[in-house]
């Protein structure tokens, strides 16, 4: 049998939902089979593909490895995890759902500050009056050194944050934040305000394909196939 | 270097012995630093922009630690060690691998793993002949080794430094575009700020608050911003204090205030930085531009004279080698003379060695006050290459 098109989808919680809506209102459903717990399936209606259900952060491993062809995962993993993520990956599509944006936010008190080129001289401020550099809590910390590169920015240190980061300004564990947010209320409520010109990042799920995965005639056409029905959205 | 073949790696061995040879004649003392390294040390020195190049890892005890990106700073971790009042001069010299992470996982032209031998000399008073010292052990470094005919590039942010010191402008002007100097799109921009709209930073911030503020009366600048916050019901969180963001503010006043920075001053450091020619031709130019614009920075100028003559009387052949003014901004540790010795088989792109005066980076690392540092790296693959037309 020849090599199929493999196609890693979320495996649980809202993305798996709401991708498999997506591709059903393309004319694709998605279905599990097998018996190794349903993280195996097809797309009806497409032949030669093959669907593995993974989490949302694996399925750009996965995708990096070429492993999978094609996949659907959060544009903010992508950048965060992969370098060279336009070499590497291929927007096919964004599928419109899953939206929120990658912020820079610091304490709304914070009234000298309303651009990123402000922050390099608070933390210039910062580390003459307290010896030591004004911290960033995020669990994006390549978005993060980027961004703040772009912007001149350089006197600051990451701090990893893999949970609750809204919060750490005002438990003291660091001075501003780099976080996902959908309505900016939970910022808000932790006193914090987003930067004017502080979205890093305008995410959304998306499909993607993997320039590392082996093309083959076969692949190419179930592919093809494939874009067609997303072409129909 | 990613593959070394048992050739390559005797050859780089040998070299390495004609290396320390020189270096131990000349009474560096040789040192082994580690390779695994903290990776806070580097961060402080360095800057979070370190992780792009650099491999930090957290290790089964969560310690956060990295493959040394160079030897200099574990050089100087050694020195501070032995010497944590940093009082007593030293000289140390090295060999070894250092690692840069490549994206892509590295080439033969940019390895991810690759060699080093320099020479880093501590607390040496006389920063002239310190400086001159180390780039003569360099070059006669190289030449042992077999470099035919040695490029050097030269040049000295210690001028740069003086003449922002020299000229009529507000000190807080001053730090900013000393702080921006590392990064010359950033630093064109802020010139060009202060030099046409100084107070633009004003521009979106809350203009009830700024009429308030009286940069001649500082003191109340912090109970006003308590009350603005206050009435506006903004907490203030976080450890960066109201006083601090009051300062900060009333700067921003006092800038919307200021008359800007004058044209001359602005053209005169923007010509300042032009400059690149050789030596003596750059240093004449320098002297003119300095004396038609009023500007008297004998002090740096007389060091950077002395070191050229030091040089001479060592035997380097100055005539030929070129001063850019430019030259040092893209490494921000460095604070005074920097040199860096190409080579005609592999050019400009690929230095032979690199050094340079960095006189800040002890106290960042935890030496009481500045102390004179000045080193240099070779790199050894490079002079291999260079100097038998080996390939490595």
């Amino acid at each position: 049998m020849s090599e199929p098109l493999i196609v890693a989808v979320p495996s649980k919680g809202r993305l798996m939902e709401q991708t498999a809506e997506v591709f059903a209102r393309a004319g694709m459903v998605l279905k599990k089979v097998g018996s190794d717990r349903g993280y195996r399936g097809i797309i009806e209606g497409i032949d030669g593909a093959e669907v593995i259900f993974v989490s949302a952060s694996e399925i750009v491993e996965q995708l990096k490895a070429g492993r999978a062809h094609i996949g659907v995962t959060g544009e903010d993993l992508a950048h965060e995890h992969v370098a060279d993520m336009e070499k590497r990956f291929q927007v096919m599509r964004k599928l419109d759902f899953g939206h929120a944006d990658v912020v820079v936010a610091a304490p709304a008190a914070w009234l000298d500050v309303r651009v990123m080129s402000d922050l390099e001289a608070v933390g210039r401020d910062f580390r003459r009056t307290h010896g030591r550099h004004m911290r960033v809590a995020t669990k994006y910390m390549n978005i993060t050194r980027r961004h703040f590169q772009a912007n001149g920015v350089t006197s600051y240190r990451i701090v990893e944050s893999l949970g609750a980061t809204e919060g750490t300004p005002a438990a003291g564990t660091a001075e501003l934040i780099v976080d996902i947010t959908t309505t900016g209320t939970t910022l808000k409520a932790n006193g914090l305000k987003v930067l004017d010109d502080g979205v890093l990042l305008r995410s959304e799920a998306t499909l993607f394909s993997s320039r590392a995965a082996s093309w083959t005639p076969d692949t190419r056409a179930a592919l093809a196939e494939i874009a067609r029905h997303i072409a129909s959205l | 270097m990613a593959v070394e073949t048992s050739d390559s790696f005797e050859a780089l061995e040998a070299q390495a012995a004609v290396i320390m040879a020189v270096f131990n004649e000349a009474a560096y003392e040789r040192v082994a630093p580690s390779i695994i390294q903290p990776a806070d040390i580097f961060l402080d020195a360095v800057g979070e922009r370190l992780r792009a190049r650099t491999y930090v890892f957290t290790d089964q005890d969560g310690e956060m630690l990295c493959l040394r990106p160079d030897i200099t700073v574990p050089t100087t971790r050694i020195y501070l060690q032995r010497h944590p009042e940093a009082n007593v001069a030293a000289r140390y010299c090295y060999n070894g691998s250092v690692f840069r992470y490549q994206p892509g996982g590295g080439s033969p032209a940019h390895p991810r793993e690759f060699r080093q031998a320099g020479i880093e000399l501590y607390a040496q008073i006389d920063e002239a002949k310190a400086d001159a010292e180390v780039l003569l052990r360099t070059l006669e470094a190289v030449q042992t080794a077999g470099l035919k005919a040695p490029k050097l590039r030269i040049g000295d942010l210690g001028l740069f430094d003086a003449l922002l010191d020299a000229v009529d402008i507000p000190e807080r002007w001053r730090q900013r575009l000393l702080a921006q100097f590392w990064r010359p799109d950033a630093f064109r921009a802020e010139l060009k700020r202060l030099s046409t709209v100084p107070g633009s930073a004003v521009e979106g911030l809350p203009a009830d608050l700024i009429a308030k503020l009286d940069p001649k009366q500082p003191a109340k600048a912090e109970s006003i911003v308590q009350d603005y916050l206050d009435s506006h019901g903004i907490e203030a969180i976080g450890t960066r204090a109201v006083g601090e963001i009051a300062s900060r503010l009333l700067a921003i006043s006092l800038d919307a205030h200021s008359a800007p920075l004058p044209k001359a001053i602005a053209d005169l450091i923007e010509n300042y930085l032009a400059i690149e020619a050789p030596v003596r031709a750059a240093g004449a130019r320098i002297k003119d531009l300095f004396q038609r614009n009023d500007i008297d920075i004998g002090e740096a100028l007389d060091a950077f004279e002395r070191r050229l003559s030091l040089l001479t009387k060592g035997g380097a052949n100055i005539a030929q080698a070129t001063f850019d003014a430019e030259f040092g901004r893209q490494f921000e540790y460095y604070t005074g003379f920097v040199f860096e010795i190409c080579s005609d088989e592999l050019g400009p792109a690929s230095p032979i060695a690199g050094g340079g005066r960095y006189d800040e980076l002890l106290r960042v690392i935890g030496a009481p006050r500045p102390i004179p540092a000045v080193g240099a790296a070779i790199y050894t693959d490079r002079l291999l290459l260079a100097a038998t037309g080996a390939t490595s």
